[in-house]
Parts: C-alpha cells; structure tokens; sequence
C-alpha cells in the first residue's frame, strides 16, 4: 500500500513523462543508489588573486579567492529529496548558493537546500545553483580534479570527483 | 508618392539591408558615442577609452569574488577571443571591478590572467567607478547577507557592452548570449 501510494505520487510529480519510465525509475531505487552525479566540473580559480603575505587575507576569508562546482543530479528514487550541503577540502568553507536574475541584476544568494524531485533531476549550471568555494585553500588549475562529498536530506551522502575546467 | 521614387526606394531596399549590420546581441540603433571614462590598470597605468580608436572594446562588470556570473563571463570571453582568429588583435577585452575595496589592481591581474593574459582588470576610486556604472547603466548593490560567510555580496549587472572601433556604443550582450553569437557580432565590428 504505501509503495502503491509512492508510485501514485511521483506519477503525480513526473505527470510529464511517460509511465514506463516509473517503472525501471522505481525498480533501480531498491537495487542502486537513488542519486547519480553526471557532469561534475569546477571552475578554474586562482587561490589567493595574488594577496601575498602582508595582505588582508585573515580569518574572515574575506579577501579570499572563491570557486564554483556544478553538477547534474538525478533522483532515481520514488521519494522526493534535496541537496543540503557540501564540503571539499579544498575551500574552508562550502555553501550552496543560487544566483537570481532580477531585472538583468545578478544577485547571489545561499540557499539551505537544492530540491529533487522523485525522478526529476537538478541542474547546476553558470547562472543558476551552485556549490560555492569560499576561500580556496589551493589553486583550481584545468586539468585538476578536487574531491566533493555532497550531503542529502535522506539519501546517503555521495563523494564525486570533480574535474576542473 | 512619383513612381520615380518609389522605384529608386525598392532598388535601395536590398542594399540597405546588406549595410546594416545584423547584430545577434541588442544592437543600439542610431550608435552613439560611448561615455568616456579614465581608470587603472593592473600596472596602475590609465586606461582611457577615447585612446582606444581603432579597437573594439568589450567590456563587463564584477568583482573577482564572484565565483559564479563573473568568471563564467571571461571564460566565454576566452572562448570568444579563440574563435576571432586573426581579428582577436583588433578587440580589448576589459573587466571593471564593482568592488574596489577588494579588488586591488594585483587581485585583479591574478584573476583575469586565470582565462587569458590580455585582458584587462580595471578599477579606480569608488567614485569613478560610480560614474562609470552611472553613465553604462550598470547597477552594483552591496549586501550583507544572511547564511553566508562571505562578508558581503555584490549584486551587479552581467550585460557585456561592445565599442567599436570609432568608440561608438554598438552592442549589449544580456548574461547568457551564446559564444557563437558574440564572436559573430564582434567580427562584424572588425570587418572580419
């Protein structure tokens, strides 16, 4: 009864897509992990934007550099879930954040969750969400790859290897 | 109307139409001069956009802790600049800082140099700045924010502006414009 009730939800939330798919979609959420992770990357960033010793680069962060890591996520789940956190050793610290376009202003903004529909999937992209780097601790150089774990409110946690581009 | 003219303005019609440039960014229709400004470059040497006849300049606004908009903004630059080929000699592509306060002309060079050693991180007094922001219609509003640990935030404007090589104001591309239609409008404008 409650499986039958979880397909009629998400039937209900993906409406849009053809029923076969919730199937296959309900199927894999019992025998592999509800999340999958496509299309990671990070931006290029230098770490320190050249504040040599003497510069205001303290324990605020403040005068830190700042980096970005964007990913597809798809909830091959029947329950809906959301991303609400991220962390990487390679900033102190690590938000999530959305930018809103208001009247041609771009205004970043942190968010305490990215949502995920059941079946649906998230993407972050220039311009819209992203896992924000605040005060890099290294260098992001195009080629590299940084570690990220990503944290959801009911699946288990997932660690992608994020290359930098 | 005489049937004179009227046929002298239908044999017009097509070569009108080749003349016009048909931009893919908003084109600004008549161009008019662009609003003159001096500010420093990384080596704290002026930078003055009437001295740069001859050249298209490309310009967007932002501030080196933007993770996000700004650098997503001169890697398309990057991308754009590649796709010039030759023509890429005839465009200056610069970046005038919305935040003085931490963006030192080093910061700066360090942060555009990331996506290509020619282009420009520009800044000045806050006041020039302003003036700069003011005469462009370029928004930048401070904000601390909550939730965050950045001490504050800039929201600010991602529209690229285009000036000619006569410094006329000719073309304004939103944030999202696609690299082929930039590198298109910009070889219009260097004859290439």
């Amino acid at each position: 009864m409650t499986m039958l009730r979880a397909i009629v939800s998400a039937r209900r939330l993906a409406a849009w897509s053809a029923v076969g798919f919730l199937l296959p979609a309900v199927a894999a959420a019992q025998s592999s992990p509800a999340i999958t992770v496509t299309e990671a990357w990070a931006r290029r960033a230098p770490a320190a934007h050249g504040a040599g010793p003497g510069s205001h680069a303290g324990a605020t962060g403040a005068h830190l550099a700042n980096g970005a890591v964007y990913a597809t996520l798809s909830n091959g789940g029947a329950a809906a879930d959301a991303l609400v956190a991220a962390a990487s050793d390679a900033a102190r610290t690590v938000e999530l954040h959305e930018v809103r376009h208001e009247g041609g202003v771009m205004a970043m903004r942190p968010v305490a969750r990215m949502p995920l529909p059941a079946g649906g999937t998230l993407q972050m992209k220039p311009g819209g969400y992203h896992v924000m780097l605040l005060g890099l601790t290294r260098d992001l150089h195009p080629g590299e790859r940084l570690e990220v774990v990503l944290t959801f409110e009911k699946s288990p946690p997932v660690t992608i290897q994020v290359p930098v581009r | 109307m005489p049937w004179r003219s009227l046929v002298v303005a239908v044999l017009l019609l097509p070569a009108a139409g080749v003349a016009a440039p048909a931009f893919r960014g908003g084109a600004l229709e008549p161009p008019r001069p662009a609003p003159d400004f001096a500010l420093a470059d990384p080596d704290r040497r002026e930078f003055r956009l009437s001295r740069q006849r001859g050249q298209v300049v490309v310009m967007a606004f932002g501030y080196t802790f933007c993770p996000d908009v700004c650098p997503t903004t001169l890697a398309e630059f990057a991308q754009v600049k590649a796709r010039l080929g030759p023509a890429e000699k005839q465009v200056r592509f610069v970046f005038i800082t919305v935040d003085p306060e931490r963006d030192t002309p080093e910061r700066l060079r360090v942060y555009t140099a990331a996506f290509d050693r020619t282009f420009l991180g520009l800044t000045g007094t806050p006041a020039q700045l302003e003036a700069v922001r003011r005469a462009y219609g370029v928004v930048a509003r401070k904000q601390v924010v909550a939730g965050t640990a950045a001490a504050y935030l800039v929201d600010h404007s991602a529209s690229i502006y285009v000036v000619d090589r006569a410094g006329r104001l000719r073309v304004v591309f939103p944030f999202g414009t696609p690299v082929e239609d930039m590198t298109h409008d910009l070889k219009l404008l260097t004859g290439t």
